[in-house]
């Protein structure tokens, strides 16, 4: 949101010039606004896909149930152009009076987010032994238990990747915000593109790539330093 | 295939047959400038001339560099946009002649010819709800308005920086929000998400939803009325035939045609080739 | 002047339409599968090289998989934009960065291919007098094969989705019909566009599984490697 006063980028600027001034980072267009704002909403879609569907996958593997329809969920959401189903989403949000955010960009972010969680956690829990549930219910564990602190906690690590490569994907993506009236990281790359201003573009980008890359790279650090005692699972094919 | 080479160079008894290059066309990414490529190359196809209408893509950045890079040989832009792609620190002018006479030789630098300008304009709208108390856009300077707009309008001395320029229209916006060009323009006015959109003013949304074009009474917009612009050496091989040609067309097109196109494209859904060649006929040009 | 209409129906999907534009519908859909199948065969080549150096040379694999990474996380707007003055509105400057984002996950998946096969097939395989080249095209790939084919799946459908957005630099298939659809507030091309990129997903995604089962009818007696 441009308020009076604030000159825009000059087109002939160049790349790092404009990410080393101090004026782009700060005030309401500046870039830790925008970082804040993409950051928040990121965040706000993670926890809620992980709401959802811990529960959900969890309780699926638990009772064995749901083989089928694991794979051909996250094969139809990696499927759907995120932008179609926002851009589809702006028109009927503003015509009930909801305003340009938060909900088309929200839903569609969340699609996106769901399929990894959900199919790491299935994955995760199914693969833990069953020689080690049978174990703790003969130990006396209730159900939930068993569930609870055993095969939950032997399959975190698995399901950490789910988390971050869900979380990775939602920030790469959630600059098309900016394309449907909201503004976050991706304003810049808008700004760029409409102006002809190469340098805010490639700038934009940079910032993007770099937030992704910070994601990954904090939880990564989180998966390895929330891994039980040498259970170490291989993650890699699952998602991504 | 041989029978059909045939039947193509004996087909064309209607009108000249012109011999020459083939004419690479290309529209703007938007449903009038899409509209009017298929107009431009409908007309010439009927003339006989050997004319390829490229698929739409990219904006006025795209078409300019497709001239000069010799990737297309023909092209239909806004003059005032043209001006301020060409020659953005020049001095606008809401006066066509002004600006041809800077964009003219602009062209000629990077190979191209600017043929005559139609009356037909698409100009820049300061665009409010109907219930609106203003008429001109200095009667918006206290409203405390929420701006809307599309991205390249922000940086313009002719939009958002001419409307808060302090000795141009020194309007204090309450807020602003970048909107993509078109109809979520309309949407977002309508649904009270902005007071004010720059919009174009043969959008046809804006009579069908009761909105009010405010009065330029600072003469801050440029004037945009349409011109081909086509390839100096395509031109020199067809010779004075192609640009009368290209000349009558550009006359007989009028703002309300444009309006028209728009009106039938954007509301009535119906397709960009087909509303061309309706017109053509209904004019008696193919 | 052309007759204007009163009423303009705005439906979800307008039939005629879908008769009307059919040819336009067509190619598009053409035009979507080509750019998919270029985009992900250029991306198979260099994830190919690149793994090749992954594994041979262990040190390379982590800044591979950095690069690899990185261009993953470049919007693609970004990236189509920023081509554009540099190759024009064509199908270059919309190939390139598809390719580019297949890289993260087609040398992730055939690295960890190969590294599934355990030390002893290979042992083996140097006992029976069989040539490192023989060995990996014989052995090593086989087994390696359905980490590939899972990679190349997911792959395969993330590009059709990606190739939607191309539509901004005039290279979108049935991306155009979306653009199409949101320029005009028209629902039908949108839905049109969305559905069927959803559906050629689906089909690549299936044919894919089906070359892979045909290819490997070993793996799937025993757990099935998604």
């Amino acid at each position: 949101m441009t308020l009076l006063g604030q000159a825009p980028v000059p087109r002939d600027i160049g790349v790092f010039e404009w990410l080393l001034d101090p004026n782009s980072w700060t005030g309401p267009d500046g870039i830790l606004v925008s970082l804040a704002n993409t950051v928040i909403l990121c965040a706000v879609v993670v926890v809620v896909a992980i709401v959802t569907m811990v529960p959900l996958a969890s309780w699926l593997a638990h009772t064995r149930r749901g083989e089928v329809s694991v794979s051909w969920t996250v094969t139809l959401s990696r499927a759907i152009p995120t932008f179609a189903v926002a851009g589809l989403l702006v028109p009927i949000s503003l015509r009930s009076g909801w305003g340009f955010e938060p909900w088309p960009i929200f839903i569609a972010l969340l699609l996106l987010a769901l399929p990894p969680i959900f199919l790491n956690t299935y994955t995760a829990i199914q693969q833990v032994d069953p020689g080690v549930v049978d174990a703790s219910r003969a130990m006396g564990y209730s159900e939930t238990s068993v569930l609870v602190r055993v095969e939950l906690a032997l399959a975190t690590s698995v399901m950490l990747a789910g988390v971050r490569v869900a979380a990775v994907t939602v920030v790469a993506t959630e600059p098309i915000r900016a394309f449907l009236g909201g503004d976050g990281l991706g304003r810049y790359v808008r700004d760029g593109l409409g102006q002809n201003n190469d340098a805010l573009v490639i700038a934009g980008a940079m910032l993007i790539a770099g937030l992704a890359g910070l994601t990954a790279l904090s939880f990564r650090l989180i998966e390895r330093f929330a891994l039980p005692d040498g259970v170490r699972r291989l993650a890699t094919t699952t998602t991504r | 295939m041989a029978l059909t080479v045939v039947l193509t160079a004996c087909g064309d008894d209607s009108g000249s047959t012109a011999d020459g290059p083939t004419i690479r066309l290309r529209g703007q990414d938007f449903s009038e400038a899409v509209t009017i490529a298929e107009v431009y190359g409908q007309y010439l196809q009927a003339k006989g001339y050997d004319v390829e209408i490229l698929t739409p893509a990219g904006y006025r950045t795209e078409a300019i560099d497709g001239l000069r890079n010799d990737e297309l040989d023909l092209i239909v832009d806004y003059i005032g946009g043209s001006l301020t792609a060409l020659a953005p620190d020049a001095a606008t002018s809401s006066d066509p002649d002004e600006v041809v006479a800077i964009i003219g030789p602009a062209y000629e630098e990077i190979g191209a010819t600017l043929l005559d300008y139609s009356p037909a304009v698409d100009g820049d709208a300061f665009v409010v709800r109907g219930d609106s108390p203003a008429s001109t856009i200095s009667d918006v300077a206290e409203l405390g308005y929420v701006f809307g707009a599309s991205a390249q309008c922000f940086e313009r001395p002719q939009c958002y920086l001419g409307y808060t320029d302090p000795a141009i229209y020194g309007i204090a916006f309450a807020d602003t929000v970048t909107i993509e060009f078109g109809p979520l323009l309309g949407e977002a006015l309508a649904a009270n998400e902005v007071d004010a959109v720059v919009w174009n003013t043969t959008a046809p949304q804006i009579i069908e939803q009761g909105f009010k074009v405010l009065e330029d009474d600072q003469g801050l917009h440029p004037a945009q009325n349409i011109a081909p612009i086509i390839s100096s050496n395509v031109l020199a091989e067809y010779g004075d035939q192609l640009s009368d040609d290209l000349n009558e067309l550009s006359a007989a097109i009028s703002t309300d045609d444009l309006l028209a196109w728009n009106t039938e494209t954007d509301i009535a859904k119906r397709e960009s080739d087909d509303v061309a060649t309706e017109w053509l006929e209904a004019e008696g040009l193919n | 002047m052309i007759p204007l209409f009163g009423q303009a129906p705005n439906p979800i999907v307008r039939w005629e339409y879908f008769i009307d534009e059919w040819d336009q519908i067509q190619r598009a859909l053409i035009e979507h599968l080509e750019l998919t199948v270029y985009a992900v065969t250029l991306g198979l080549v260099v994830s190919a090289g690149l793994s090749a150096i992954a594994l041979r040379f262990r040190r390379t694999a982590a800044p591979i998989n950095g690069v690899t990474a990185f261009l993953y996380t470049i919007p693609s707007v970004a990236l189509f934009g920023i081509l554009v003055p540099y190759f024009g509105l064509s199908r270059l400057s919309a190939v390139l960065p598809l390719a580019a984002y297949t890289l993260l996950i087609l040398v992730t998946n055939i690295v960890a291919g190969f590294n599934s096969v355990s030390p002893e097939v290979r042992e083996a395989a140097d006992g029976m007098g069989m040539t490192p080249a023989r060995r990996i095209l014989h052995v090593e790939l086989p087994l390696a094969m359905p980490y590939i084919v899972a990679g190349l799946r997911i792959a395969v459908v993330s590009t059709v989705g990606l190739v939607t957005v191309a539509a901004i630099i005039g290279q979108g298939g049935l991306g155009r019909l979306i653009l199409d659809g949101l320029r005009r507030a028209f629902w039908t091309p949108m839905t049109i566009g969305a559905a069927l990129s959803i559906l050629l997903a689906l089909a690549l995604d299936g044919l894919i599984l089906g070359a892979g089962k045909w290819l490997t009818p070993w793996a799937q007696r025993g757990r099935s490697a998604l």
